[in-house]
């Protein structure tokens, strides 16, 4: 009856992954363990006791996580469980040869007033890296229990459960968790706020006052939506709301400004318990290099262009071959099966064959595109790539990681919109996807390059540039606004582990290459097919007669052209500008050869016949709705497989061609008002 | 300790000489093609003539000069830390090496899809419109190539940075 009498000792286990956590866990709890989900999660939940003498410690493993800014279901597990459980002590396992990234976590345990004892893992590997660190000065500097531990070796488990014991029974020595003090501009707001918030006790039997005040000016959405459920919860965002901005306007967002203050406090605790590096590893130097303040930018700068370079021009003779190849094929076969109709719709100038060649010319492009991204990849340089490019586009609410995907839809929308899946983060991932398509891609330059240099001379190359800058403030545009609307939140923190440089595999980024083009392959062959049969059959279709028809102008996709034409009035389109449109539906590269079908022009002479019909303000209007407009309906086919959902599909289509339409009415709008 | 000697760092000042100048002027000629064809001067060159083709060739491209620059600025910088910091000097070092080494890879493979470009209809027995010649190539031997050679050199001396990194 004794046992049932004594309290059990609740323990959390929290820590970053890969830290040793579950090892720790294993070694405390060995056979007794327990492991299910937790509540309205699928997120595994591991429990188990650890028996000492008479006494029963109840261990929770909580999930690994860099931060509790509760921005991932991980994190909002971790937090509430500490926040909402009360466990009597949290065990932040922190691997030492790391120490500086796993001070973060530990940093924000003591914020938010958890009992605290640190373990510092892996100090074995710390110390042959060239640390020494000082643990005892460690636990100084924090005010929490130190235990140097070695997890698969099972050393400093005694120790740490001893600790545990001795916290929760008296804490004799007296750690309190020392509050760590930012620098005082920022220090200044916080305890402006947290004395607000620790006159409120409603709040503060439930929260630690200091925390909320951080949490409030970092503009934490789940402690806001907390404390409007408590009493003078209210008040104390209103206020917490006001000097967020009042701190925003002095020293720029608070979130970052926290996180660099935070960042400083751990630079300097372990300035003073690590021991100097016995040297600089190569790696370091590297790091130092590629995220070097000034030139880490244009360095990743020069890898890009290089890339696009040997990807652009290193295929182009592969794609030349492949679409020469599919044409004389087309040239072969007309007349082949003595159906005007069937030879048209198959081998015509815009005919199955003609359009699945065009597809498959891209292939090349594409594997050596995603063949050179998986060596920099495997190299390590990505994972640096997107911590350098973080600043910046978390500015605009997209994640770091996203300069790839919008980068290589400069290229192509369609690779692009797959190769978000490095961006792990949903809503960051769905944010861009959905404003990639605004990424000016080589099927567009096509027609652009042509019309520019007809209707701009000189100027054509600044009419390019500015194209591909409107369409980057658009996805910039657009992102801010899916922020603050569907996809609510902030990018994801960007704590990010810096995989070792490694020798990148030729083998492992061909298989890549492969799957990754293959998935293209796949996808683009089939709703081409599609695509190109329902247009094919439409233009070849006489709209009065119903019967086979080579003159475009009286066909149904004319027709349907005439019937859309009013719409498109306001923006001084005629009904080939519609058609045309409608043909890059299918892929935006026939927009120039569909334009000079219906003008009959060939492809060479379009677009000084289109100077001599419109003035330089229309063309640039109808180009930046082509630049905008739906995507081609390959990459729709992308976007659909990769978001796994047609209302967002329908979505990306839906805005493009509204925003499509606002912009260039503008431009035309405007643009006759200023230059008559 | 960096394990760079003096002559590396001499190769390293001609280097960080020589792709910003190349790179200026390519920016320059090509600023002046895309943007600005009224100012002239697009026919700078700075190398020897060889037949029909200029070695280096600097060909019209603003992007392409604003590389040449960056490196440049790279070779500069690990000159400028060699005294104060040496460890991190041999750092840029190496990341001004890969960049050479890259660029120069980039022109070999323009050069060999260049000439697969303009012969490849040969295969099917078909006729080549105009033949290869390295003047009529819009790349040709440029500085990128040119430069990847001269800093070829300093890989002895920051190999062991290599095999550090990947052993």
């Amino acid at each position: 009856m004794a046992n049932v009498k004594r309290r059990m000792i609740k323990v959390a286990l929290a820590g970053n992954p890969n830290v040793g956590k579950s090892v720790i866990f294993n070694n405390l709890t060995g056979a007794h363990q327990h492991v299910g989900n937790w509540p309205g999660k699928t997120v595994d939940k591991k429990e188990g006791f650890h028996r000492v003498d008479d006494k029963v410690i109840y261990i929770v493993d909580l999930p690994g996580t860099y931060s509790l800014t509760a921005l991932s279901v991980e994190e909002m597990i971790a937090r509430d469980y500490i926040i909402y459980e009360r466990p009597d002590v949290v065990v932040d396992i922190v691997d030492a040869s790391n120490l500086e990234r796993n001070l973060y976590l530990t940093m924000q345990l003591l914020e938010l007033g958890a009992n605290v004892v640190v373990a510092l893992n892996k100090i074995d590997l710390a110390e042959k890296a060239g640390m020494r660190i000082d643990h005892r000065k460690l636990e100084e500097e924090l005010g929490v229990p130190v235990i140097p531990t070695i997890a698969p070796k099972k050393k400093g488990m005694k120790e740490l459960v001893e600790k545990i014991i001795e916290l929760v029974e008296g804490n004799p020595r007296g750690y309190s968790g020392k509050t760590l003090c930012y620098e005082p501009r920022v220090e200044r707001f916080i305890e402006r706020l947290q004395g607000e918030v620790a006159s409120r006790e409603e709040i503060t039997k439930l929260l630690n006052p200091r925390w909320v005040a951080i949490k409030l000016l970092e503009g934490d959405e789940d402690v806001i939506k907390k404390l409007s459920e408590i009493e003078g919860g209210r008040e104390v965002i209103k206020k917490g709301m006001k000097l967020r901005e009042e701190m925003s306007r002095e020293l720029g967002d608070p979130e970052v400004v926290i996180a660099d203050a935070r960042y400083t406090v751990i630079k300097d605790i372990v300035s003073r318990t690590v021991g100097e590096l016995k040297r600089l590893t190569a790696s370091d130097l590297l790091d130092s290099v590629l995220l070097d303040k000034y030139l880490g930018i244009p360095i990743f700068f020069v890898i890009l262009w290089w890339w696009f370079q040997i990807a652009f021009i290193g295929s182009a003779p592969f794609c030349d071959i492949l679409g020469d190849g599919f044409a004389a094929l087309g040239e072969v076969l007309t007349g082949i099966t003595g159906h005007p109709f069937i030879d048209y719709l198959f081998f015509g100038e815009y005919g199955i064959i003609q359009g699945i060649g065009a597809v498959l010319s891209f292939v090349p492009l594409i594997m050596l595109l995603y063949f050179i991204l998986s060596l920099l990849e495997d190299s390590g340089y990505m994972a640096r790539a997107a911590f350098v490019m973080e600043k910046a586009m978390r500015k605009v609410g997209l994640s770091g990681r996203t300069i790839i995907p919008m980068i290589m839809g400069f290229g192509c929308n369609v690779p692009a919109v797959y190769a978000t899946r490095i961006i792990p983060d949903e809503n960051d991932r769905m944010i861009a996807i959905l404003t990639n398509p605004l990424m000016l891609c080589g099927a567009r330059l096509v027609f652009f390059s042509a019309i520019a240099a007809a209707f701009y001379g000189a100027y054509a190359g600044d009419i390019l540039f500015s194209l591909y800058a409107l369409g980057v403030v658009l996805a910039f545009m657009v992102a801010t606004i899916l922020r603050k609307t569907f996809f609510r939140g902030r990018a994801s923190p960007f704590v990010l582990e810096l995989p070792a440089y490694q020798k990148p595999s030729f083998k492992v980024a061909a298989v890549r290459m492969w799957d990754r083009g293959s998935m293209y392959l796949r996808k683009a062959v089939g709703i081409i097919l599609i695509g190109l049969l329902i247009i094919g059959v439409l233009t070849a279709t006489d709209a009065e007669t119903l019967t086979f028809t080579t003159d475009p102008e009286r066909s149904l996709v004319a027709a349907f052209g005439r019937s859309l034409a009013p719409i498109f009035t306001p923006l001084n389109w005629d009904w080939r500008f519609v058609v045309a449109m409608i043909f890059g539906f299918v892929a935006k590269e026939i927009v120039l050869g569909a334009s000079a079908m219906l003008y009959g022009a060939g492809e060479e002479e379009i677009a000084s016949r289109l100077a001599s019909l419109y003035n330089p303000i229309v063309m640039y209007g109808y180009m930046t709705f082509i630049l905008i407009y739906i995507p081609c309906i390959v990459t729709i086919a992308a976007i659909r497989q990769e978001t796994g959902s047609w209302k967002w599909t329908i979505f990306a289509v839906v805005y493009g061609l509204i925003l499509a339409y606002i912009v260039n009415l503008l431009i035309v709008t405007l643009g006759h008002l200023l230059l008559g | 300790m960096s394990r760079v000697d003096s002559s590396t760092y001499i190769l390293a000042s001609i280097l960080s000489i020589l792709y910003p100048l190349y790179g200026a002027i390519q920016f320059y000629k090509g600023a002046v093609a895309w943007w600005l064809p009224w100012i002239g001067g697009e026919e700078i060159q700075l190398g020897v003539k060889v037949g029909d083709a200029y070695i280096p060739n600097i060909f019209p491209d603003p992007f392409s000069g604003i590389i040449l620059i960056i490196i440049g600025v790279i070779f500069a910088r690990s000159i400028y830390l060699s005294k104060r910091n040496p460890g991190l000097a041999d750092g840029f070092l190496f990341v001004g090496w890969i960049l050479a080494s890259m660029m120069l890879i980039l022109n070999l493979v323009v050069l060999a899809a260049d000439i697969l470009d303009t012969y490849y209809p040969l295969i099917w027995g078909g006729e080549i419109e105009e033949p290869w010649t390295l003047g009529s190539d819009p790349w040709g031997i440029s500085p990128h190539l040119i430069l990847g050679i001269i800093a070829a050199p300093i890989y002895w001396k920051i190999k062991y940075l290599l095999k550090q990194l990947i052993p």
